[in-house]
């Protein structure tokens, strides 16, 4: 039954998968109303999976009591969709009326959280189990336990073969430890918890000592369900004054996943930004001349590409990508560098590959040719993944410094400002130069600011010394 | 020296009962008894029923995937019809009609697509294999299972079924080949339905007709309307006597269209034209067969109701079965795969229960434990 059990006493529906393997599902439009009589099959709301919209259906007669969620909601796949009025009890057009069954189950998620990988750590356990209660998490993203029924008329936990293996490691008697996992499932976890300390284990091996794993500590656990927790930790939203709305747009699409994504990275990577100009009045020379030579225009930013591409080459740490599950830098050899390209739906970033072994003229083309697809939304998934390093060309639009937030897994970003004419110095004369303003934002877990000053400054030698860089 | 023609071949297609319903009583008349004709379309009808109630119990939860059959239910029907009942049907997984024509109760298939093994515990006496999910593998299946009754000199043939991009697999030919060179009576049955889930058969089939690829390995071959019944009992009952007399194997290509998703995991809205399934929707098998038993003041209205009302009560009555049966044994997990479990097999069915999931304590504990001598062969 695709995971979820519905209840026996037909009080609640739980939102089942809907296709396979689905985890959450839009709710787009309800089909009842609280109050409303519903037959076995008959349609109560409009979802959108990741893969299609789908009608779901009540899968018995009854009374709607409520409606948990509206529309726009994610809702997770194992949460209460719907609650069925009690037989035989009137209700009123109003969701108080209900008597709420257990409230582990309740409502939906209204959704402030990252992309649901929830499922990357199933040999430890299902991570719905895992965040459930014990970390803090509001009750309505768990499951509902159903340990008392698996695991506590027998002395014997259930768990993994994995996560027994990490238990041998451990030292910890998995018959001790009272899993949160589905079905009473002993997870990696729980596990985690009992060996820190964090509970007492009992020494006894008595079936009525059975120990209940407590709230980890973030930070010393090694678990993409943790990370993924707490960005999924729901905020007390205040209430939003709705006087003078001329529009209000939905939050979701492309929007949302840009927003799923920004949201990941500042809450996981560490940002520090360092800044600093460039003259590059002798490089505009050599642009001029290459455009003429190509006979096309031509931008700075292909020439800052290639001065980052020979800066990360010295200094090879600010082209990673963080693999935070495992704990795991890994530096990359290639460099595919990502564009953040202004598009009518939003931002994209699409990824230049091997960037290492352009010219400036393949550079220009290339990244001309990513933004083009990108506009017309004809881009292929894989020039969309795969980053070592992005780049954003924030100064053909305006502005000077910014604090770029990386494309996380990433380790670091850089943003182009836009180059002005200025007064400079030089061996205590003026001259008037072209300065072409420079924002490095990096992960500071993996890269230290001496470092990313280094960089920035590696890539300034580069961009000041055109015949360096064009060498 | 002139250039010659080296082979000449044309390939028939067969229609007898046209999405109009107009019939060709040369080649129809007297295919199918009126009373047979009667209760093909009941069962076409239950089927259908079946399928939309299947898809409905998926999207509450109740069952984990669905293929819906929905439009194809004359193909596997008509051959189930056509064949002796103690010929093999090999299916893939969109023959639920053919299936429960030859006997095998309904709640099987519910059963099978709960997740439940005990779904595939097919009677031996139906001759049916279980559903087939990965593409391909059933072929070959069929191939052997004809080969057998050839090699004991039973006159049973085999009759398996697959989509056009089965036909892309290179079990798919390895079957065609094997059947073709050794003799073997088995009707490779495919149904045309032009998607692969969401690849268009024109991309992964550059041929007019899927039927030519029978041509190349030697085969006789014919292509039918699959929505047409009559159709369908006339291809089969040519390939099964072809079989029968000369213990060669046929290849039918029936031309038919899924009406639905590919699975509850799909939506066919993201790739098919909603024209192409309304077009196809006016070809549904169901649709003439009642328009020709009507013309023939052999179905009405009331009998309609009273066929509704039916199929109703045994789907309710068939899910009510198999929403009750009892939650499997854990040692099912282990029993059904061979006559007499091997040692090791044994070994973990027996840790699982006194130790974790089936895990060798050896693995757990640390410790040391003999393992039975294997038994040499």
């Amino acid at each position: 039954m695709a995971g979820v059990k519905q209840p026996d006493d037909k009080s609640h529906f739980i939102l089942p998968d809907l296709g396979e393997g689905v985890h959450e599902a839009e709710l787009i439009k309800w089909r009842v109303q609280v109050g409303d009589s519903v037959k076995e099959h008959q349609t109560m709301a409009e979802m959108e999976t990741d893969k299609a919209l789908v009608e779901v259906p009540s899968p018995w007669t009854g009374v709607i009591g409520e409606l948990c969620g509206k529309a726009g909601d994610t809702i997770l796949v194992g949460s209460v969709l719907v609650r069925y009025a009690a037989k035989g009890a009137t209700v009123a057009a109003t969701t108080k009326t209900v008597s709420a069954p257990a409230k582990q189950n309740t409502a939906p998620v209204t959704v402030a959280k990252t992309e649901t990988k929830t499922d990357a750590n199933e040999d430890a356990g299902t991570v719905v189990g895992n965040v459930s209660g014990s970390l803090g998490v509001p009750s309505q993203f768990s499951r509902q336990p159903e340990h008392e029924s698996a695991s506590s008329s027998t002395n014997r936990s259930l768990a993994t073969p994995a996560v027994r293996r990490i238990a041998k490691e451990l030292g910890v008697n998995i018959q001790q430890v009272r899993g949160t996992g589905r079905g009473g499932r002993v997870t990696a976890s729980d596990l985690q918890a009992v060996s820190q300390g964090a509970v007492d284990v009992a020494r006894e091996t008595t079936a009525s000592r059975v120990v209940m794993a407590q709230p980890i500590n973030r930070a010393t656990v090694n678990d993409n369900a943790v990370t993924t927790t707490s960005t999924a930790v729901s905020v007390a939203y205040p209430n939003v004054n709705r006087e003078g709305v001329k529009e209000c747009i939905p939050f979701r699409g492309i929007r949302r996943k840009i927003a799923q994504a920004l949201d990941l990275s500042v809450k996981t990577a560490v940002h520090f930004t360092v800044v600093d100009s460039a003259d590059v009045t002798k490089l505009d020379r050599k642009r001029k001349e290459y455009a003429a030579a190509l006979g096309t225009k031509l931008s700075m930013l292909p020439f800052v590409m290639l001065a980052v591409c020979k800066a990360l080459r010295k200094h090879p740490t600010l082209n990673a990508n963080v693999d935070d599950a495992n704990e795991e830098i890994l530096i990359k050899d290639p460099i595919h560098l990502g564009c953040a390209v202004d598009t009518d739906h939003g931002l994209m970033v699409p990824v230049l590959r091997n960037a290492h072994q352009k010219n400036v003229g393949e550079l220009a083309s290339l990244v001309k040719e990513l933004a083009e697809s990108c506009k017309n939304r004809s881009v292929a998934r894989e020039n969309l993944v795969g980053g070592t390093f992005t780049m954003s060309n924030v100064g053909s639009y305006g502005g000077t410094f910014a604090t770029p937030i990386i494309n996380y897994p990433e380790v670091a970003i850089l943003a182009v400002g836009r180059a002005k004419e200025q007064v400079l110095t030089k061996d205590g004369a003026f001259y008037a130069g072209l300065v072409l303003p420079l924002s490095l934002s990096c992960d500071h877990r993996i890269v230290d600011g001496a470092e990313g000053a280094r960089f920035l400054n590696t890539v300034l030698g580069f961009l000041e010394n055109p015949d360096k860089l064009l060498a | 020296m002139p250039i010659k023609s080296a082979f000449t071949t044309t390939i028939d297609h067969v229609s007898i009962l046209d999405a109009n319903a107009n019939f060709d009583e040369k080649l129809g008349s007297g295919l199918i008894p009126d009373a047979d004709l009667v209760r093909l379309y009941e069962h076409m009808c239950v089927c259908r029923h079946l399928d939309e109630v299947a898809f409905k119990l998926q999207r509450s939860g109740r069952m984990g995937t669905f293929p819906q059959n929905m439009g194809q239910e004359a193909t596997s029907m008509g051959a189930a019809y056509a064949l002796d009942k103690t010929d093999w049907l090999v299916p893939c997984y969109r023959e639920n009609a053919g299936l429960f024509w030859r006997g095998l109760p309904m709640e099987m298939i519910l059963l099978h697509w709960m997740g439940d093994e005990r779904g595939n515990a097919i009677p031996r006496e139906l001759y049916c294999m279980p559903l087939a999910i990965p593409i391909g593998t059933q072929m070959l299946h069929a191939t052997g299972l004809a080969w057998a009754a050839k090699y004991r000199g039973e006159k049973r043939l085999a009759c398996t079924f697959f989509g056009d991009g089965a036909t892309s697999e290179g079990d798919f030919h390895e079957a065609m080949n094997f059947a073709a060179n050794l003799d073997i009576p088995v009707i490779f049955f495919c149904q045309n339905n032009f998607w692969a889930i969401s690849v268009p058969g024109k991309i992964q089939c550059s041929a007019p007709t899927v039927a030519q690829r029978a041509v190349a390995y030697g085969m006789d071959t014919i292509q039918c309307d699959g929505n047409d019944i009559f159709s369908v009992v006339y291809c089969v009952r040519k390939a099964a006597a072809l079989a029968r007399e000369k213990g060669r194997p046929f290849f039918i290509e029936a031309v038919t269209y899924r009406l639905g998703d590919h699975t509850t995991a799909d939506d066919a809205r993201r790739y098919r034209d909603q024209a192409e399934v309304d077009a196809w929707k006016t070809r549904d098998p169901i649709i003439r067969i009642r328009k020709f038993l009507t013309t023939r003041g052999l179905w009405d209205d009331t009998k309609e109701a009273a066929l509704a009302g039916r199929a109703e009560r045994d789907v309710a009555a068939a899910v009510e079965r198999a929403e009750s049966i009892a939650p499997p044994s854990r040692d099912d997990f282990f029993n059904n795969m061979f006559a007499t479990i091997p040692p090791d097999l044994a070994l973990q069915r027996d840790t699982m229960q006194t130790h974790g999931i089936g895990q060798d304590p050896s693995q757990i504990d640390g410790a040391v434990i003999e393992l039975p001598a294997k038994t040499s062969h």
